[in-house]
This record gives structure tokens, sequence and C-alpha cells, in this order.
């Protein structure tokens, strides 16, 4: 094999499966995610000699997060909320549930522990895409706040406020759909 | 930076909601998360919420099953880059018949064939590489050490040491096989955090070599009463010299 190929061997195929969980998170469907895998690994592939033997699993993961966003806007054009616009979102929706101290009726710790996995998956996708990746970084591919922040281009107090919110709005998914 | 995530930043150092957000994630340093746990332990609201997201968490831990991408994908994508369908790792039965050859062989002249230490080192990244490719990173999955231990007692010649070090963050995840320079050697596969680190043994001391990384994994070696130990992994070269610290200073089990 060509020193690419073994390059992207190391670097890239150890990743596969993290890369197909995000990006099944992100388009929502088996089959939209295997295509932004495989358009990703090309990218990877043509950039294997840039990669500077830091962190292969970030880097791989940021390739596979900006080719799902390029994917998505391409193929599904309008559902993909604009990255300047989702502060807005953020704020407009964050408004209706009031102030964190005063917060209405959460569900019980133990009712979000039962939650049907069905359900709660059914929940994560219907969250606005900046909050699902985010939570999905955080939960699924169990990277800390810098990374998250670096591979969604945001600052960290983004991350830790869009990550609140995607929990707060699973917990009053999960308290509604439980009555 | 926009107005709006200013207030996003703003609102996160005085909103002690955010904060437990923040405490669960690990990302308060130790100062704030002592001073966040009394205000937890003051307020039942914000323990409530503590409490809330580890349910989430676990509740969320159910649905986590796509990590492994599915073999059809995993073609296209080789292909897609001009590489040959990558080997099938050999089934245990293989690899159960070609330890017992080896031994079998190579009877106190097994170790003698190990290669010298960068070679070695290629060898070990591969083997580690291989391992996160298959379905399972490890031939027996067990978190304890007395079922590990055993397990590679019936299968090679020496069986390596194993300690427990679940308490500092770094959990047992089983054991597997690994054959080097053509002999059969025992890696124990331990998790940190979403990574892993695999740990060789190999008879014969007097290895050790610096610290080494090739395409983001790191290799460090050492050796301890004749027996050469290689410790691999994607994780940060600070947190595996940690691992690497405690592996050397933690009790071996028997």
């Amino acid at each position: 094999m060509s020193d690419e190929r073994t390059r992207f061997a190391n670097v890239v195929l150890p990743h596969l499966g993290d890369a197909y969980a995000l990006a099944r998170w992100l388009a929502r469907n088996d089959s939209d995610a295997e295509d932004i895998v495989q358009e990703a690994c090309l990218s990877a592939f043509r950039g294997i000699a840039g990669f500077g033997n830091i962190n292969a699993r970030g880097w791989v993961l940021s390739i596979v997060r900006n080719t799902a966003y390029t994917w998505l806007k391409r193929h599904r054009d309008g559902k993909v909320v604009a990255v300047e616009n989702v502060e807005e979102v953020e704020h407009a929706r964050a408004d209706t549930s009031g102030d964190w101290a005063s917060a209405p009726a959460s569900p019980e710790a133990a009712l979000i522990e039962r939650a049907d996995a069905a359900r709660l998956e059914a929940a994560i996708a219907e969250l606005p895409i900046e909050f699902r990746e985010t939570l999905v970084l955080r939960e699924v591919e169990g990277l800390d706040y810098r990374a998250i922040a670096e591979i969604t281009g945001v600052p960290i107090g983004t991350v830790m406020s869009r990550l609140a919110r995607a929990r707060r709005r699973l917990m009053a998914q999960l308290g509604k759909d439980a009555t | 930076m926009t107005p709006s995530s200013n207030n996003a930043s703003q609102e996160s150092a005085d909103d002690p909601f955010l904060l437990v957000h923040a405490y669960c994630d690990g990302e308060l340093d130790p100062a704030n998360a002592l001073a966040l746990e009394r205000r937890m332990a003051d307020d039942p609201r914000l323990a409530a919420e503590r409490d809330r997201i580890l349910a989430l968490r676990s509740a969320m831990g159910r649905i986590k099953s796509h990590a492994v991408a599915p073999p059809a994908l995993r073609a296209k994508v080789e292909r897609a880059v001009g590489m040959r369908r990558a080997a099938v790792r050999p089934t245990w039965s293989a690899l159960a018949a070609s330890v017992v050859l080896a031994a079998a062989i190579s009877v106190g002249a097994t170790w003698s064939l190990l290669a010298p230490g960068g070679a070695v080192a290629d060898e070990v990244v591969g083997n580690h590489i291989r391992a996160l490719m298959a379905t399972q990173p490890y031939d027996i999955a067990s978190s304890d050490q007395h079922t590990v231990k055993p397990w590679f007692n019936g299968r090679i010649p020496v069986s390596p040491r194993v300690v427990d070090l679940a308490s500092d963050g770094f959990p047992l995840v089983g054991g597997r096989i690994d054959v080097i320079a053509r002999t059969p050697v025992p890696s124990l596969v331990y998790r940190a955090r979403k990574h892993l680190i695999s740990v060789t043994a190999m008879q014969g001391g007097g290895v050790p070599s610096p610290a080494r990384t090739a395409d983001g994994y790191h290799v460090i070696a050492w050796s301890a009463g004749g027996v050469s130990y290689w410790a691999v992994s994607d994780v940060g070269l600070d947190e595996l010299q940690k691992f690497v610290k405690l592996f050397q200073a933690a009790p071996t089990s028997e």
C-alpha cells in the first residue's frame, strides 16, 4: 500500500464507527449517514498529509461534521438552521421556558432514567441540529467542551449553554411523554 | 463574536443551573466543583438538576448502539481510497491452534525471536489498530482481573501481570492475544474515557526506549521483573504517562 493509504488506515479507519455514529445523528438517517461518512473519508484521504499527528479522532470527527453540514445543505436545504441564526433561535426558545431557577415542573430523575429508548432517540432527533451535535459530541463521542468548541467553531460558553438547553428539552419532552 | 454569544458566556458564569451541567461534564476546576457541591447540598433544586442530568446520561447510554460502522460501509470506504479489503481477523479457533503450535516448537526459545525496540513498537501499534477495527478490541471481555488472568493461563505459556486501575479512571475491559514476531503475547485492554489503552507484555526485559508517537498513537515501553511492557493508545501523552505510572505502582493480583 502507498504511504497515504497506510496512513489513512492508521489514522482514519479506527474511528470509522465514531464517524458513522456522529453522521447518523446529524443526518437522522442510516443511508445518508453512510454517504456522508464516505464523502468525509475521501476528504480525509485527500488531506491526510495535513494531519498533524495530534488527536486523530477529533480530526476525523470535525471532517465528518463539516461534511455533514455541506451535505445536508446540498440535499435538504432549508431544514438546516443557518449557523448565524442559531444564537437567536436559542435565545428565543430559552425565553419561553423562563429563568433557569424557576424552571417549571421538571420531571423526576427516576422518570428520565426509565425513558423508553425509542422515545428518547426520537426526542434527540427533534433537537435543532446545533443542540443535537453538541449533545452527541458530548454524550455519545465523550468529547470535552474544548474539543467540542474546536469542532463546532463556537466559544466554550456556547458549548455549555447549548448542552444545557439540549438536555433541558429532552428532560421536558420525556416528562411530557410520560403523562 | 456576536453580542448574543457574549450573553451566553456571561450567563453561564452566573447561572448555577448551567454550572451543574458543567459539573456533571467534569469541566469545573476543583475549587469551583467543591463550591458547587456545597450549593447542591443546600439547594434541592440544584441537586435535582444534577440527578436529572445523570439519569439522562444513563438513559442515553442504552441507545448508544451505533459505534460500529456497517461492514459494507468500511468496504466502500476502502474501495474509494483504493485500498484492498483489509485482512480478516483470524477466528479464535485458528488463533488458538497457532498459539499451541508456536508454543510447541519454540519452548524456551520463544522470546528470542522478538524484534528490536522500534520494530516491536510498530507491531504493538499495528496490533492496537487492528483491535480497534475489529468488532471487539479484545478476545475476552471482562472488567475482573480474576477472570482475565486465568483466561491467559490456559492459552499462552506466561500469564501477564493484571492490575485493577478502575478507581483511577482506567477500568479493565478485557484481554486478547496479539502476535509479535510470530510469537503470541498477552495484551490487556483498559478504557481511558472513550479511548482504549492496550498493554502488551513480553518475556525479556531491557528494551525500554523513549516514548514514541506514530500516526497519532503514543507508545510507552518499560520493563520490570524480566518482562517488558508496551502501552499504546491515542489518549494524550500525559494521560498515557499517568496510566503507566499507576500500572507500575499498582499491586499485582494473584
